[in-house]
């Protein structure tokens, strides 16, 4: 299995404080990856270094097999190259119908003039069909986003994600405040989604971890602790002592 | 030599003739020696005479001089015996004798004549006299002296000058003296050794009538000759026609003026010759219609030239064989190059201490505008910089501070208390504008930033338009107390208003307030918390809508203040506001978002920025804020949170 | 494709409607064509509300449906006067010169004819130079092309700087108005070749046109009633379909467009400067029906004018924008003509023409607190569009995202 993303030897300082130390991560292809770690452990600064927002002082960050250089590029161009990310709190547009949200989310040439010039092709309103039907909001399609329930904002944004068909997903707390049966139906829609592409799910919820079902890397003040199984990360003597704060 | 004889025995019978023969004395026998010259009265041959009564020693000589210089020197005809007299009508004279019993009461005017020396002999006059004046025990008349002597010296007075430095007593005055002698020896000096000399004594000297000495030994006159330079003129630069400095349609209009070559044929010249000449619809040979073009226009001027009905103008090539055959340069009016070399060089010595002068006086400048844009600036900081609230009628709170102080000073006459009264005053008014403002407009729009900033337009627009219903368009004086009048001069270049100075130290008292108020009190305390984290200081017991209201209603309050600041030297009208809102915003943006410091640090990099601007380009005050406005632009590309950033997560988002 | 671009957007179609009957019946109100029940400087004023209009239009492109409030589009629109002027000016001198010389016994060179234009439109500098800028005077082709040129290319260059800085909200706005008070001062410049503060000015004659101005100001109003109604469809087509998603989600969630892949500094660079260019098109419109231009009309002031039409009107609808901006000019105009009786209140008395200002201030407050959907959310409730309720919160972060009230019916 090949390398997607590699992180090595990155670290950030916000005022004195080192956000992210010396961290060094990777993720190859088509792999499910769960990263937990207490608050202030970096895990919200590791996504945004990943996805250009934050730049590190030190350290490289290398992508895909033409090991490309993202310190170099801005959002939309890391976005584009296929990294899609989710907010911890559901982003979408309120004030526009799922339609529009899924459909401005389609992999589609994402220049100005082309975006004036488009007209949704058969193909892309069947992409949006399907998608919706994934995330099981195929009844709201016109329905503006702002009047859907919290899971279904998420889940929405899962399915904007899907639609721009990124290579490597980074999804923050998906669970978070929904019921035992939306974090069934998001566990599914993850699992599912990393048959093809990778996924990294940050997540603080020991439960929806383990119901992932794959390798975990844990995080804290800044650096990665340990990596492997969950039962492997949770039998480490220095996990404990960080979760339970000896 | 027959009629000078004869006059002496004249005199002497009108001697023994007088019956007013107690008036002799030594300053009476000195001037009837003289007696010839002084009535013959010419410029050329006077000079023995007043030198006479000068050298004489005699204590009278200087009365005798100033009364002669003043016209009121009177001579008997009958004896020729001098007196000098007041009239006291027309045909009445007060006769007074030099010497001896002096009052000699009033006379007929019959038989006396009035000496009237003309002004060439006035001038000998009164330079004689200024040997007197220079020493005369009257310290203000010696005062009085030296200024004329500063004014319009000449040569005259050098020798003069330096025999009074001897003996003066107070040394402040010696010191002018000395330094006027050498001010005029630079001028008169009889070597060129000794004139260099004076010129090297003021090396570095700023002061104004050093460089008025100076300059004029510098000045050139732009001359040409046929072939080369004449040898041994003391040449500034010789020019070359055609370069940038010297194009050759001015060498040429040099030689034409100088009488070297004759008038090249203008436009107008050319077209008005035509006119003059159109036979039958044709001007030498060519239709009239086609004289719309230039060549044609050449063509039938060349044949009115062959026909001889037009003089002939100079061609291209004339005018550059011309050019080519005399040489053009500036010649130094001063004929030595050793005494221009100097002055040179001391002038060069004096720019570059003057241009350091320049540029502490300019700093100064720029530290006082800064001063006023960090007092415009800071209430907007507060409000912009820790609630996040952009406030567009705070010119407008500027301007109402302004106006209090005026109508303070309507009812209170003693200007000083005014002021005093009016700070104080000034921000208890729009600290209770801006409390008010915040509770009915802007608390309903936290968190909507341009919301905010069109609704504070909207009372913007209102307060101007009942500022101008109240207070009229015209604009309002704010008169600053006696103490404030003036400057505080530190020399001939450095020097600054204490309007200024005072605007200055309030700046850092208010610097110091703020600074006290955010470290030092429970307000400052729980502002900073809700800056930080609104929900958090709400949890701890914090109650944000008062913190709110209370910071906006400072910044509004030291808005107030700052209107007084600045109505004491700019006219209060009801756009005073507007002209310093745009620079506050740039301040704050500048110096960044949030702390006291950057706002500081913005105000003291658009003030120096403007006057330096300004300074680089003063002729034109509006292109040195275009200037100033895209440089801003193009800093905030590099600094896009100002010069003092918040850093880290809280500033992210 | 256009039927259905048409057909999902009914209140284009009620728009134009209205614009061609309001333009039908002034013509034939007119004094050249039609009654005269309308003088003729009253046909200018409504064929200049109509050029706000269309600037209005911009307006709420750039600020309702971008969220970037841009303080500087009236410059935008000054300039686009200017170049239009500079041609109106030139060429209107030059009958006036030729006419002149024509007497002269010698016919004049091309050059004493430029000579004695230059003398003409600058001697109130004290000039008589033909500056740089002037270069393309001569040919209205070239000037047309100015007016579309030189505001673009400002925008352009202004907004790639200040968005490549991710400069956002009242931060940009500041910045903006910068850009318009350094545009001003600079053209109140002698220097800046464009007559200083005595502006351009015997713009309503069009050179070579000998009808009257009766009839020139209808043509006018037909000229500005075309491009208000081509650029409410070209505003139209540009927010509906895709292109308007992304913008809208740039005005309410600038982050998670990007992180979407699209490049938002692009898209704001795109509306920011195709509006620079329609307020140039509806400046170059106005200012030969105004007469003159001077740099007091670009101060920072009149583009926050603008802004207020915009809110009053509502944003982010197109129509809301062209009502605003008639409205308030229109009213603007007859409380400051001195058309509005005084109010008397015993004690004092209102003259609306000093207190008019007042008025609008004091209301622009109240619409920002009370009605943030303006005179256009009257229209829904009429509709019946549904909103999502969002129990008070805003649509997105983003500066410039919609408020709820906005939102809701």
């Amino acid at each position: 299995m090949s390398t997607l993303l590699e992180v090595s030897g990155v670290s950030v300082t916000f005022d004195g404080f080192r956000a992210i130390n010396n961290l060094s991560f990777q993720i190859g292809e088509a792999e499910l990856r769960a990263i937990i770690g207490p608050n202030g452990a970096g895990k919200t600064t590791f996504m945004d270094i990943v996805t250009g927002k934050t730049r590190p002082d030190e350290g490289r960050v290398i992508w895909g097999e033409k090991s490309v250089n993202l310190l170099k590029m801005n959002e939309a161009k890391i976005a584009q190259a296929g990294i899609g990310r989710k907010f911890q709190r559901p982003t979408v547009f309120e004030d526009q119908s799922v339609y529009d949200n899924l459909l401005m989310a389609v992999k589609n040439a994402r220049g100005p003039l082309p975006v004036l010039f488009y007209k949704p092709t058969f193909k892309d309103r069947g992409k949006v069909e399907e998608l919706a039907s994934e995330i099981g909001l195929a009844d709201e399609l016109s329905r503006k986003s702002g009047e859907l329930s919290h899971g279904q904002k998420q889940w929405l944004e899962i399915g904007m994600l899907l639609a721009q068909e990124p290579r490597l997903l980074l999804v923050d707390e998906p669970a978070a405040g929904m019921t035992l049966a939306e974090r069934e139906h998001t566990t599914d829609l993850l699992v599912e989604a990393a048959k093809t592409r990778a996924v990294v799910v940050v997540e603080h919820d020991m439960e929806f971890v383990r119901r992932l079902n794959c390798k975990v890397t844990v995080l804290h003040e800044g650096s990665v602790l340990a990596e492997g199984s969950l039962d492997h990360v949770t039998a480490n003597q220095q996990v404990i002592d960080v979760y339970l704060g000896r | 030599m027959p009629r000078r004889l004869l006059s002496a025995l004249l005199c002497l019978i009108s001697l023994l003739a007088t019956p007013l023969a107690a008036q002799e004395g030594p300053l009476q026998d000195l001037l009837q020696s003289q007696r010839a010259l002084i009535e013959d009265s010419s410029r050329r041959t006077i000079g023995p005479a007043i030198d006479a009564i000068r050298d004489s020693g005699l204590d009278g000589a200087a009365l005798v001089l100033e009364k002669w210089e003043a016209r009121e020197m009177w001579q008997r005809e009958s004896d020729g015996l001098f007196f000098y007299a007041e009239e006291v009508n027309r045909d009445t004279l007060h006769l007074y004798a030099f010497d001896g019993p002096t009052d000699l009461g009033e006379v007929p005017d019959e038989g006396f004549d009035q000496l009237k020396p003309n002004s060439g002999i006035r001038g000998l006059i009164a330079s004689a006299l200024v040997q007197f004046q220079l020493s005369d025990p009257d310290i203000s008349r010696r005062r009085a002296a030296l200024d004329a002597l500063a004014r319009d010296g000449n040569a005259d007075h050098l020798p003069v000058l330096r025999a009074a430095i001897e003996n003066e007593p107070d040394a402040a005055i010696r010191a002018q003296k000395e330094r006027l002698e050498r001010l005029l020896t630079i001028r008169f000096g009889a070597t060129d050794a000794a004139r260099i000399e004076a010129i090297a004594y003021f090396r570095g000297d700023l002061a104004v009538d050093v460089r008025a000495a100076l300059n004029p030994i510098l000045a050139t006159r732009r001359e040409v000759v046929a072939g080369e330079p004449p040898a041994g003129a003391n040449i500034a630069a010789e020019l070359t026609p055609g370069s940038e400095t010297f194009p050759a349609e001015e060498a040429y209009g040099l030689l034409v003026s100088a009488g070297l070559a004759p008038a090249r044929l203008t436009a107008d010249a050319q077209r008005q010759a035509l006119a003059a000449n159109i036979v039958e619809g044709r001007v030498g040979g060519v239709p009239v219609a086609e004289l719309s073009d230039p060549a044609a226009r050449d063509r039938a001027y060349d044949a009115l030239e062959a026909a001889g009905t037009v003089p002939a103008a100079a061609t291209q090539s004339e005018v550059e064989a011309a050019l080519a055959a005399h040489s053009f340069f500036d010649r130094y009016v001063e004929p030595s190059a050793a005494v221009t070399d100097a002055a040179e060089e001391a002038l060069n010595s004096i720019e570059l201490k003057l241009a350091v002068n320049q540029f502490i006086d300019l700093a100064l400048d720029a530290l006082s505008l800064a001063s006023i844009y960090f007092l415009a600036a800071i209430g907007l900081a507060i409000t912009f910089g820790v609630m996040g609230v952009i406030n567009m009628a705070h010119g407008e709170f500027i301007m109402m501070g302004a106006y209090t102080g005026y109508v303070l000073q309507q009812l209170i006459p003693n200007y000083t208390v005014s002021i005093l009264v009016a700070i104080p005053v000034a921000f208890a008014v729009t600290f209770a504008a801006g409390v008010a403002m915040e509770r009915l407009v802007i608390r309903w729009l936290y968190s909507r930033p341009l919301e905010t900033l069109l609704a504070t337009f909207g009372i913007s627009i209102a307060l101007q338009q009942l500022a101008k219903n109240i207070f009229g368009t015209q604009a309002r004086p704010l008169t600053s107390p006696g103490w404030l009048d003036g400057q505080l001069v530190i020399n001939d270049i450095i020097g600054i208003s204490w309007i200024r100075v005072a605007i200055f130290v309030l700046a850092l008292v208010f610097l110091a307030i703020y600074l006290f108020i955010m470290q030092r009190t429970r307000l400052g305390l729980e502002t900073r918390a809700v800056t930080q984290n609104p929900r958090m200081a709400a949890s701890m017991g914090i109650n944000p809508d008062r913190v709110n209201m209370l910071t906006f209603g400072l910044g509004s309050g030291i808005a107030g203040i700052a209107g007084v600041a600045i109505g004491l030297f700019a006219q209060v009208t009801s756009e005073l506001g507007q002209g310093y809102i745009v620079q506050s915003f740039m301040t704050v943006v500048v110096g960044g978002v949030g702390n006291v410091w950057g706002t500081l640090a913005g105000a003291t990099m658009i003030g120096f920025l403007q006057k330096g601007i300004e300074w680089l380009n003063p002729s034109n005050t509006l292109a040195a804020q275009t200037y100033m406005i895209i440089f801003i632009i193009i800093f905030i590309q590099f600094r896009p949170r100002g010069i003092i950033a918040l850093k880290g997560r809280a500033a992210g988002d | 494709m256009k039927n259905s671009f048409i057909a999902r957007n009914p209140s284009i179609l009620i728009f134009l409607a209205c614009l061609a009957v309001f333009t039908l019946v002034i013509t034939l109100m007119s004094h050249a064509y039609g009654t005269g029940g309308i003088s003729t400087s009253f046909v200018k004023t409504l064929g200049r509300t109509l050029c706000l209009c269309l600037v209005a239009i911009a307006m709420d492109l750039v600020w309702g449906y971008c969220g970037i409030l841009s303080l500087g589009h009236f410059a935008f629109f000054g300039l686009g006067g200017y170049m239009v002027g500079m041609w109106l000016m030139y060429a209107r001198t030059e009958i006036i010169v030729i006419e002149s010389l024509a007497n002269s016994p010698i016919p004049p060179t091309a050059q004493e004819v430029q000579d004695a234009i230059g003398t003409q439109i600058f001697g109130v500098v004290g000039s008589s130079e033909f500056p740089l800028i002037w270069s393309f005077a001569h040919s209205l082709t070239l000037q047309l092309l100015l007016v579309v040129l030189i505001p673009g290319v400002l925008a352009l260059v202004f907004g790639w700087l200040a968005f490549r800085s991710r400069v956002t909200g009242v931060y940009l706005s500041i910045l903006t108005q910068a850009m318009t008070l350094a545009l001003s001062l600079y053209l109140f410049q002698n220097e800046s070749g464009l007559r200083g503060n005595n502006g351009l000015s015997g713009l309503q004659n069009l050179p070579g046109v000998t009808a009257g101005q009766d009839a020139i100001s209808v043509w006018f109003l037909w000229a500005s009633a075309l491009a208000l109604g081509l650029g409410y469809l070209l505003a139209a087509w540009v927010v509906s379909g895709k292109f308007g998603s992304v913008v809208r989600g740039i005005r309410d969630d600038e982050a998670r467009v990007r992180f979407l892949g699209y490049s938002v500094e692009t898209y704001k660079l795109f509306i920011f400067t195709l509006t620079a260019i329609i307020a140039a098109v509806a400046g170059a419109l106005y200012y030969p029906q105004a007469g003159i231009i001077n740099p007091g009309e670009i101060a920072p002031i009149a583009s926050i004018y603008l802004a207020v039409w915009v809110a009053i009107g509502g944003r982010g609808r197109l129509y809301g924008a062209v009502i605003g901006a008639a409205v308030v000019s229109l009213v603007s105009t007859w409380f400051t003509g001195g058309m509005v009786p005084a109010l008397n209140l015993g004690f004092y008395r209102i003259d609306w023409v000093d207190w008019w200002l007042v008025l609008l201030g004091l209301s622009f407050v109240l619409v920002t607190l009370f009605a943030p959907k303006g005179i256009g959310g009257l229209f829904d409730l009429v509709g019946a569009r549904m909103a999502p309720n969002r129990h008070g919160a805003d649509y997105g972060p983003g500066k410039g995202s919609l408020r709820e009230k906005e939102g809701q019916e």
